[in-house]
């Protein structure tokens, strides 16, 4: 059933589309992740232009994040004062990140610079849970090794403008998940990403905040973010394609329940192997059309003037 | 299949006009009438493409061309180049008023129909269109951006490739199909219809065609455009309804 797309300005499989979305949600549910840094990747492969790829699905991880943030919300799991910095931080990020989105976009970029962050963040990211979650598993199996220390003070631990976050238990600099909120927010514009993936390390092992509050901070932050980034790109882009997101929406947020109930049953250092491999499968896909010898060496646009 | 019926009725009142032509002395001869199945592509939920039909009748036999030009706009075409292993757009030329869409279809191929420097004045086919680049430095290159302008628009299907045939009937009626493809470009389309006798143009007839987005499709693209904060904050709250009820209704079952 084909269904024209009217920002995209194409026409798709509907059925193709719900179930992609899905797909991804069944992963996202499965992993408890917000699927983005899968979804862009997909909806670019099979022809929707990059921007309307990461404008629409900005749109959609508000969607897919939301459920998740109210269940957390409703468990007591938010540190609802970090997530307002990190979300302070992820507005100035993500505003910036589209302000930069724009501008590459208009010297034709922006495909470039979305493909070679897919590569850099998933790769470096998927190589670390690989390598974490087997040496956890590891551990696991030879309970007699030492045990790492939970807690390092660095340099970052000097920073002025110490702030006392109660729900995580910890008295830091405001900067650092100021920073981290903009770095992420600044991803999230880019990729069309909550930027969970980049977010949940950085507050475990940036932050040193405990795991039973990251999730739910990080989910409650990216609800905003992505609000943001969806505004500001349909404001200044106009590359959100509502039809488009509404289909991945309602695939994704039935996937998702059945992830859910599938992840609740593997066990946790498996999962983040198995996780880390499709990071790293996407990350090589997007790898391949950047080092992969073009068809065609010349590519058209439409030009900014009309 | 009322659409089927439509275009025969259509030439037959064509016919009857070109018999009436007939009769309005020597000033009129080596006229052509023409007409389209539809004069509008719209575009809705379900649109995959269209193919219109093109009919008409010639007062005389000869050779007919028909070209369809979509709406004139700037294209930029980038060359990729690489670097340290990887593939990144570099040199780009404009080309500012390209059309969008372009298709030619003639009745014999059109080497026998006219000469080269006819065609070339009346620009038909892709390779003479008139495809003039903004200034750019890279002057030695453009006939190379332009043969790559027009071949990759050939591959998304808003050039043709080749010359499509035109059918003619008893030398006074012909028909030929324009397709228009699911992503074709919105805007006002030409269609032009060329009658050449002995290699010479004797006669031509425009006829417009506009291609827009209808309905639903239409309002949400002018909507996302006229009203861009509205429809952010919209799509926003789509997306939060969305999984607030999906959270709920997972809930309960």
């Amino acid at each position: 059933m084909q269904i024209y797309l009217p920002i995209a300005e194409m026409s798709l499989d509907a059925l193709l589309l719900l179930g992609l979305g899905g797909m991804v949600g069944f992963l996202s549910g499965m992993f408890g992740v917000g699927g983005g840094f899968l979804m862009t990747p997909l909806l670019i492969f099979i022809g929707v232009p990059p921007a309307v790829a990461v404008g629409t699905e900005a749109n959609q991880v508000v969607a897919a994040s939301v459920s998740g943030a109210l269940a957390h919300w409703r468990r007591g799991n938010i540190d609802i004062r970090m997530g307002v910095v990190l979300m302070i931080g992820g507005f100035v990020g993500s505003t910036l990140g589209v302000w930069l989105f724009t501008f590459l976009r208009g010297i034709g970029q922006i495909d470039f610079v979305i493909a070679v962050s897919y590569v850099m963040f998933l790769g470096i990211v998927g190589v670390l849970m690989v390598v974490e979650s087997v040496r956890s598993w590891f551990r696991s199996r030879n309970p007699s090794a030492p045990r790492r220390k939970l807690h390092y003070h660095t340099w970052l631990h000097g920073l002025p403008f110490k702030m006392r976050f109660r729900r995580s238990k910890l008295y830091i600099s405001a900067l650092l998940p100021l920073g981290v909120g903009m770095f992420v927010g600044i991803l999230a514009a880019i990729m069309g990403v909550g930027g969970g993936f980049v977010m949940v390390p950085a507050m475990i092992y940036l932050l040193g905040m405990p795991t039973s509050v990251v999730v739910g901070t990080s989910l409650f932050q990216i609800v905003f973010v992505t609000a943001n980034v969806t505004f500001l790109q349909a404001v200044n882009n106009q590359t959100v394609d509502i039809v488009l997101a509404l289909l991945l929406v309602v695939g994704s947020v039935i996937g998702a329940q059945f992830g859910a109930r599938v992840g609740a049953r593997l066990r946790g250092e498996e999962m983040r192997i198995a996780l880390g491999l499709i990071v790293l499968v996407v990350c090589g896909r997007v790898a391949w059309t950047l080092v992969a010898s073009p068809d065609d060496f010349y590519s058209i646009g439409i030009g900014g003037r009309h | 299949m009322a659409r089927a019926g439509n275009p025969i009725a259509a030439v037959l009142a064509a016919l009857i006009s070109v018999a009436a032509l007939q009769g309005a002395g020597p000033a009129a001869a080596q006229s052509i009438v023409a007409d389209l199945s539809h004069r509008e592509v719209a575009i809705s939920t379900g649109f995959t493409g269209e193919t219109l039909l093109l009919f008409g009748a010639t007062e005389g036999e000869g050779d007919i061309v028909v070209t369809v030009t979509g709406p004139r706009r700037e294209e930029i075409v980038r060359r990729k180049q690489r670097v340290a292993g990887i593939w990144v757009n570099g040199a780009s030329i404009i080309f500012p008023d390209a059309p969008a869409y372009y298709r030619v279809a003639a009745s014999r191929p059109l080497a026998d129909i006219a000469g080269a420097a006819l065609l070339d004045r009346l620009q038909i086919g892709p390779e003479r269109l008139d495809l003039d680049a903004d200034l750019t430095p890279l002057i030695g290159e453009i006939a190379r951006f332009r043969e790559a302008l027009i071949r990759n628009k050939q591959r998304i299907e808003l050039y043709g490739t080749g010359v499509s045939e035109i059918s003619i009937l008893r030398g006074r009626l012909f028909r030929t199909s324009i397709p228009f493809p699911a992503n074709v470009p919105t805007g006002e389309y030409l269609v032009t219809v060329y009658l050449f006798k002995d290699g010479r143009l004797v006669s031509r007839e425009n006829t417009p065609l506009a291609v827009r987005k209808v309905g639903l499709e239409a309002q949400i693209y002018r909507f996302a455009h006229d009203q861009a904060p509205l429809y952010g904050a919209i799509a926003i709250g789509i997306a939060l309804l969305a999984g607030w009820l999906a959270g709920v209704i997972f809930r309960r079952t």
